[in-house]
């Protein structure tokens, strides 16, 4: 993973850095024995898309500092704007990250560590490399509860859109940020992603950001996620303010 | 959460209100309620279904994982690493850095935690610091450990209706319980968990580590089923209570 500890030193500080291989068991192979990562998706015993396994994220990476790195800026209202400036000038000082509290549904999604999907007909647990974070997203068919207490990673409901997986989440804390430049989120933020395996080795996740109370409009993005076979997550656990005196802000 | 005072007194929770929604799927009484005592559930593949979520009944372990046992048998120099960091009232502890726990204060806590299985690997998501476990079920072998890291490198496997989890690949910063009984490298955990009807499990802990104990040692610890409840979002944030904390 040596392309994505730059991205992790620069915003945590990681404890351990080596990685392991294990051949992932059961996934298609081509005849020398790689993965192949054309094969068709898998499927759930109940006919689902099946999302399980290791994924990173592989296209633009600084999708992870800016959301909006290669689209027109995000419809911010003036005081979102006024706020995303002030992050932005401060060099992302101030970001959760630095106070080990990791991130939340975007910047995780943006991120190019690995992540674990673990799919069962009722819940999606998402394991996050970086943090060793997790987060769970709800299939059992409730609905989004009120917002009774803002949490970083929000809480989050998921369905079935044909072969898409669309999860919803709200209950989001406004101490959170969407990306490491800061464009805003608050406590009536709603962010949807769209999963959709298009073969096993690859998924395409969109983003879309939903706010009336800091954009003038939804706004999102396009991610791809590469199946990152062979390979296991790591403990990267966040120590305090070990990292934080490194930081340069203003 | 009437456990609330226990992760008060270890670390600084974020959010402290519970969610309520009712689990789906579980067994109940005529009156709506849990049926904590009906059967444990089985997986389509006919193991035992540990999956849902959990606690320790109490945190006595989580203090001194040899409660209500004979004293851990320590060597000299384990004994003497344990004997100044509980007269240092647990100052040190990983929690304080927001590091969180290991294997076995994680199993012993009064958090919850939920148990994710599927046939190739269990998670185990713990409420305390957002953090998580993997546990490989595919049958692979313990690796030969490279990175200690304070959750180790876990392998499971089913003997009859007993999960068997090793663990190795542990760090020696990691305590064991938050009085302070040594961690090593060498350290290899056994968990045997054994789940008799639906709402109770039954743990095991083995402790097997040359470098820190003259023998093998261990601990029972009670695990309860939690019905209706959620697993919120507790990260820790640095430092917050570290001022907090007494010591000498």
């Amino acid at each position: 993973m040596k392309c994505f500890i730059l991205a992790a030193v620069a915003i945590s500080a990681p404890l351990s850095a080596q990685w392991l291989h294990y051949p992932t068991p059961g996934i298609p192979r081509t005849a020398d024995g790689k993965p192949n990562l054309t094969a068709p998706a898998p499927k759930t015993p109940d006919g689902k898309p099946d999302l399980s396994g290791i994924w990173t994220r592989t296209n633009n990476p600084n999708y992870f500092f800016n959301l909006t790195a290669d689209a027109d800026e995000a419809p911010m209202l003036p005081s979102a704007a006024a706020l995303y400036k002030q992050r932005l000038a401060a060099l992302q000082k101030g970001h959760p990250s630095e106070r080990c509290v990791g991130h939340g549904p975007t910047d995780y999604a943006t991120l190019g560590q690995p992540r674990r999907i673990i799919q069962m007909p009722q819940m999606i647990a998402i394991l996050y490399e970086s943090y060793n974070h997790f987060r769970q997203i709800f299939l059992d068919g409730r609905p989004l509860p009120p917002v009774t207490q803002p949490a970083y990673m929000g809480y989050s409901v998921g369905h079935w859109d044909g072969d898409t997986l669309v999860v919803e989440t709200t209950g989001l804390d406004d101490r959170g940020w969407l990306d490491m430049n800061g464009h805003p989120q608050t406590e009536t933020t709603k962010i949807t992603e769209r999963y959709r395996r298009r073969d096993f080795g690859h998924m395409d996740l969109q983003l879309i950001i939903e706010d009336p109370n800091a954009y003038s409009k939804p706004w999102g993005v396009n991610l791809a996620l590469d199946y990152f076979a062979d390979e296991d997550m790591i403990e990267m656990m966040c120590e305090n303010e070990k990292d934080f005196g490194h930081m340069v802000g203003k | 959460m009437k456990i609330a005072a226990i992760i008060a007194a270890t670390l600084v929770p974020l959010s402290a209100q519970w969610l309520h929604y009712p689990t789906p799927g579980i067994p109940r009484t005529a009156d709506g309620k849990a049926n904590l005592s009906a059967p444990a559930p089985k997986t389509a593949e006919g193991k035992p279904d540990l999956s849902g979520i959990w606690r320790a009944t109490e945190d006595k372990y989580f203090r001194d994982l040899t409660f209500g046992g004979p004293p851990a048998p320590m060597l000299p120099w384990a004994e003497k690493l344990f004997k100044e960091r509980k007269e240092n009232l647990e100052k040190g502890h990983p929690s304080e850095r927001c590091l969180g726990h290991g294997v076995t204060d994680y199993d012993t806590l009064g958090t919850l935690r939920r148990i994710v299985q599927t046939p190739t690997m269990i998670a185990f998501l713990f409420e305390g610091y957002n953090h998580y476990r993997q546990i490989f079920m595919d049958g692979r072998p313990l690796p030969k450990p490279t990175q200690p890291s304070y959750m180790g490198y876990s392998i499971g496997r089913w003997e009859g209706e007993a999960l068997v989890v090793e663990t190795n690949g542990l760090n020696n910063e990691g305590w064991l319980d938050m009085d302070g009984h040594p961690q090593t490298e060498s350290t290899h955990i056994t968990e045997r968990f054994r789940r008799p009807d639906f709402g109770h499990m039954e743990l095991e802990l083995i402790i097997d580590d040359p470098a820190a104990y003259t023998k093998t040692w261990s601990a029972k610890v009670p695990i309860v089923y939690v019905p209706d409840e959620e697993v919120i979002e507790d990260i820790c944030e640095n430092e917050k209570d570290f001022v907090h904390l007494v010591g000498k």
